[in-house]
């Protein structure tokens, strides 16, 4: 434990810890000095020069990203010395920076436009020609850059240096002429390249698939999990309602990373970053019976129906580590005596690294052990299908076609006397089933996710369902209601 | 620290390569070497290409951004062909007071390149250099490790003869 | 005049082992090895030297915070800065290439104090003759076994006149770009690969052997108060004799422009830069100035690295000013944004101004231009950026305005 001292912070006392720095303890107390290079995860240059401090006993301005708390220091962050040096600094940042806002996909959330706004000096005294470098630069399938905006603080490489060791990026040449540029022969590729977007403080590194979509200040953000893997990065959900004819007209404009030391830092990677895509393509909005012709149902009728297969026995329940803590404990219930199968099969099992990718590329397996709930092998289902020992087949977001192949997956669906599909999205076989129902996505409702060290992490709702679209665990109560005979039947 | 790992195809002999793996043992640390080759490099290639930089970087077991951003960072280290008689004229205060833009014009007319450029037989290239610490016989030039000072025309002219 | 460096110039072969031995030299050292590394430090400290590298830090202090071994234990460095690279400056070739063996043995007495086992010679990469010199002298100190107690080696730099700063030269050293180090800590404390560190300039090492030689106290006597010994100064622009000049600390600088003949024939002297061209200019009212590190602060400047630059009324203030600045940008490394972008921007409008494009907001302009830079850079170049505009524009307005069409509307 660090020893607590009392410092001075525009003449409030304050306490922290000692060697604290003071740029981070001044934000603890609420009081955010302005900055670019500095980043808690990536280290304190001071090369931006903006996080300027007044201390006490110093004949000149201080870095407070390299000034240490200790006692009795008396620092003051809004000080008329302070205010010009700050605006002096801002001053520099912009003699050479294009001032684009209008087109730059960073405005609104960039530090240069930010401080410019708070910091005023609204009249330029620049009459020299601005610098031309590099623009639209591809480094990478998902990210662009642009060196006239670029402010050379060092982030990104210091990301690629420090946290990924791909070096993919550099600082070359020297002084006026150096730039941020791809290091000559590679791309920048690694797997968690997206995040130099977020670090960048300016609009020098943009995500690609983000490039003019929609204005930051239309998008609404939310906390969540990320469900790309078992790792549960936190995240945040920025979605885009205000402005439905923006963004290609998808609903989730892009996530970010947010902040959680035990879990994920600053971090996630590209799988999760941008796999978002397919997040509301091919939608299933109505509870549909498929046989013996295609018509609506109403939820009602479609769980009087599947409370009645499920009675009968033999059911078979297959699902994903998808669900939260609180479907799985639906599950349990409704499917209690039922054969359960969720483990990742090739479908959910994907690259795993030192870093943050998990193996099991489905956010909730933890869920269900930590309920007790165990999964039986897909090669014994499909056995069990072919015998015609099960009667009743629950399919909840999981492609089969993706773990047996679509013929056969097919054909062994088939054998089924009742089969259910639910799930947010169609899949290749979502029309092989009785019936069809529509599931939530995750951001369309809330709950809680256990990752794999057994951390039980909250996502929340961002988004309204689609259509009659109800989240798993509440289906899953709709069901068993429509038969509490059964489900005591089951248990007892 | 692994030195070497990939032999990839070198663009140094057998000579220089042992010479760069030298210069990562002459001092406590490897790295420490790495100007030092560099200078090397510089000196049988007259520049530092990628694919020098990237060797350099193999064999020093370095990050290849590191190695390149050292390599373009220095102005002794050019990406452009230097002459085999690499011509700098210092335009340090004294060298400028005592006459260095006429000694710029005489090189650029005396070799007929414009700066950083190499004549056509591959023998000169000149460059304006920043002080090389000989103010007392301003204005100073560079001949590769040879200092001329009170650069005139004259003295430009004898150089580009070869008498000088 | 006393002299200390330079005492034996007009020897031929000074550069060589028996002819530097025969004056005396490694007598110091010699006087060092039979002390205890504290009594030399001790000795240094009585004595005044201050770095001549341009800081003028007083030596004997600056040894003085290397930790003790038993607090950090591990190696330790000397590293000798022979960079010198700014325009102005060249006593530190003329020493080497003249006086190799006085450095050398200045090397090693600093070496026996600060109980460093392995030096180092960083000199700038253009000195290849120097880098020779030092070579041979190196190898007679070895054959005559004079460095038992500590190796010698040496390193060449690449042309950037920032390796000259030590934390700078330390990042050259280990293989990087010459981006200044934010202290703390300090190079004494984690220098080279990160282990304590001395950097010291050329001159300030080859003044130990005296010092060990004739007493701190000796040395003190030759200098003015907190200056001791001498200094020597490389003088070039408008003189009648550029060349080195060695003169006690505290002489004017009336007396050292004497020594190099005066301002040249037919003309008046405008200003004298004393430092280095990033030091503001003396004026001729300073003329009876004493120069050392304390009493030139009173005229504005800094002593820097004594290389002084005179110049007549032919230059013109927004010219030099341009030449200076020109050479900071240049020189600039690029690391923190207010040193980077100021330069430029200072060189650009002192290029407008030169062209005939001026207006009269310039000054302001430059001069507010020259505050923000002052003082909120990683490194002192900053400093200098911001420094030199307004002492030419402070000094030298007229020469502004006459450039500037509504200049005289200012």
């Amino acid at each position: 434990m660090a020893k607590k001292v009392k410092f001075k912070l525009d003449g409030r006392e304050i306490e922290a810890d000692e060697g604290r720095l003071v740029i981070d303890a001044a934000k603890d107390a609420g009081v955010n000095i302005p900055h670019y290079c500095y980043h808690p995860a990536l280290g304190n240059p001071g090369n931006c020069r903006m996080c300027v401090v007044e201390v006490a006993g110093a004949p000149k301005p201080q870095v407070s990203c390299r000034t240490p708390v200790r006692e009795g220091l008396d620092v003051k962050t809004e000080s008329e010395p302070i205010k010009r040096a700050r605006a002096a600094m801002l001053e520099l940042h912009l003699v050479n920076h294009p001032l684009d806002c209008p087109v730059c996909d960073q405005a609104g959330e960039c530090g240069l436009q930010n401080y410019y706004m708070e910091i005023g000096q609204y009249q330029s005294q620049v009459r020299e020609n601005k610098d031309h470098k590099g623009k639209r630069i591809e480094v990478g399938p998902h990210v662009m850059l642009d060196q006239e905006r670029c402010i050379l603080c060092t982030r990104c490489t210091r990301f690629v240096d420090n946290v990924t060791k791909t070096h993919e990026l550099g600082i070359f040449r020297r002084g006026h002429s150096e730039r941020v540029e791809l290091t000559p022969g590679l791309i920048l590729d690694n797997a968690y390249s997206g995040n130099v977007v977020d670090v960048c403080p300016v609009g020098a590194l943009t995500d690609r698939d983000f490039r003019y979509k929609v204005r930051v200040w239309y998008l609404d953000e939310t906390d969540s999990i990320c469900t790309g893997c078992s790792r549960g990065c936190n995240i945040s959900v920025h979605t885009n309602t205000k402005r439905p004819w923006h963004n290609d007209g998808k609903r989730v404009a892009r996530l970010k990373p947010r902040h959680n030391h035990d879990v994920n830092g600053h971090w996630m990677c590209d799988d999760g970053r941008y796999g978002i895509g397919a997040l509301d393509s091919g939608r299933l909005g109505r509870v549909l019976k498929l046989t013996p012709e295609r018509r609506d149902a109403s939820w009602e009728s479609a769980a009087e129906e599947i409370a009645k297969a499920l009675k009968a026995g033999g059911v078979a329940f297959v699902a994903s580590g998808m669900l939260s803590n609180e479907d799985w404990a639906a599950a349990k219930e409704l499917f209690a005596g039922a054969k359960l199968y969720f483990c990742p099969e090739p479908d959910q099992i994907g690259v795993e690294d030192d870093f943050l990718r998990r193996r099991e590329k489905v956010p909730n397996l933890k869920g269900a052990e930590a309920l007790g709930l165990k999964s039986g092998s897909f090669d014994e289902l499909a056995r069990d299908l072919e015998s015609g020992k099960v009667k009743t087949l629950y399919v909840v977001e999981r492609d089969l076609a993706k773990i047996w192949g679509a013929e056969r997956a097919k054909a062994l669906i088939a054998k089924a006397a009742f089969r259910v599909y639910q799930g947010p999205n169609k899949n290749e076989l979502s029309e092989s089933f009785d019936f069809r129902l529509p599931a939530t996505a995750y951001v369309e409702e809330s709950g809680h996710f256990t990752n794999f060290e057994g951390k039980v992490q909250a996502y929340c709702k961002a988004l309204e369902p689609i259509g009659q679209a109800r989240p798993d665990a509440e289906i899953f109560r709709l069901i068993a209601a429509a038969a509490p005979a059964a489900r005591r039947e089951v248990a007892a | 620290m692994s030195a070497t790992a990939t032999k990839s195809k070198t663009p140094f002999t057998p000579e220089q390569e042992k010479e760069l793996v030298a210069w990562t043992k002459r001092y406590p640390h490897s790295n420490m070497g790495l100007v030092e080759a560099l200078r090397a490099v510089q000196d049988w290639h007259r520049r530092i290409t990628e694919a020098d930089a990237a060797r350099v970087a193999e064999i020093f077991g370095l990050p290849f951004n590191r190695v390149w951003g050292v390599a373009t960072f220095f102005p002794s280290f050019t990406q452009w062909q230097t002459g085999r008689k690499r011509v700098g004229l210092c335009h340090g205060l004294s060298c400028w007071l005592a006459g260095s833009d006429a000694a710029e014009k005489a090189l650029r007319e005396t070799l007929g390149v414009p700066e950083k450029t190499c004549t056509a037989d591959g023998e000169f290239s000149w460059e304006a250099m920043e002080c090389l610490g000989a103010c007392e016989q301003a204005p100073a030039l560079l001949v590769n490790d040879r200092l001329i000072g009170r650069a005139d025309a004259a003295a430009i002219a004898a150089l580009k003869k070869g008498k000088k | 005049m006393t002299k200390i460096l330079t005492k034996h110039f007009d020897e031929p072969k000074l550069h060589e082992l028996e002819t530097y031995r025969r004056l005396d030299g490694y007598k110091g050292l010699a006087k060092a090895l039979t002390m205890a590394p504290a009594e030399v430090t001790a000795e240094v400290l009585k004595s005044n030297l201050r770095g001549l590298g341009g800081a003028g830090f007083p030596t004997g202090a600056k040894w003085g915070t290397v930790p003790p071994v038993d607090k950090v234990p591990g190696p330790r460095y000397v590293v000798v800065n022979c960079d010198e690279s700014e325009p102005g400056c060249f006593k530190d070739r003329v020493l080497v290439t003249r006086a190799p063996h006085q450095l050398i043995e200045g090397l090693l007495i600093a070496a026996h104090a600060l109980g460093a086992k392995e030096t180092y010679i960083f000199i700038r990469g253009e000195y290849q003759n120097q880098y020779d010199v030092l070579r041979r002298a190196i190898d007679e100190a070895n054959a005559a076994g004079l460095t038992k107690h500590a190796s010698i080696d040496l390193m060449r730099g690449a042309g950037a006149y920032i390796s000259g700063l030590d934390t700078a030269l330390l990042e050259t050293m280990e293989g990087k770009k010459a981006w200044p180090r934010q202290p703390p800590p300090f190079p004494t404390v984690a220098g080279l690969m990160g282990k304590p560190t001395v950097v010291n300039n050329v001159e300030t090492l080859s003044m130990l052997p005296f010092i060990l030689r004739e007493g701190g106290e000796a040395f003190a006597k030759i200098g003015s108060p907190k200056n001791g010994g001498t200094v020597v100064f490389s003088v070039s622009g408008h003189v009648r004799n550029p060349g080195i000049y060695e003169v006690p600390m505290g002489s004017t600088l009336r007396a050292v422009l004497a020594e190099a003949g005066g301002v040249r024939e037919g003309h008046k002297l405008k200003c004298v830069i004393p430092g280095g061209t990033s030091m503001p200019p003396l004026m001729e009212k300073d003329l009876d100035l004493k120069l050392d590190f304390d009493q030139i602060r009173a005229a504005g400047t800094f002593l820097g690295a004594g290389g002084m630059i005179v110049l007549d009324e032919t230059a013109d203030a927004v010219d030099v000013a341009h030449n200076i600045e020109r050479f900071l940008a240049h020189e600039s490394c690029g690391q923190c944004t207010p040193c980077r972008e100021g330069a430029v921007w200072t060189v650009e409008i002192l290029e407008r101004v030169m062209s005939g494009g001026g207006v009269s907001e310039d000054i302001p302009n430059l001069t507010r231009l020259g505050e923000n830079v002052t003082g909120k850079t990683i490194c002192a170049l900053g400093d200098t950026v911001g420094m030199v505009s307004r002492a030419y524009l402070q000094r030298f307005p007229e020469d502004f305005k006459k450039r500037i069409p509504d200049g005289q509307k200012s």
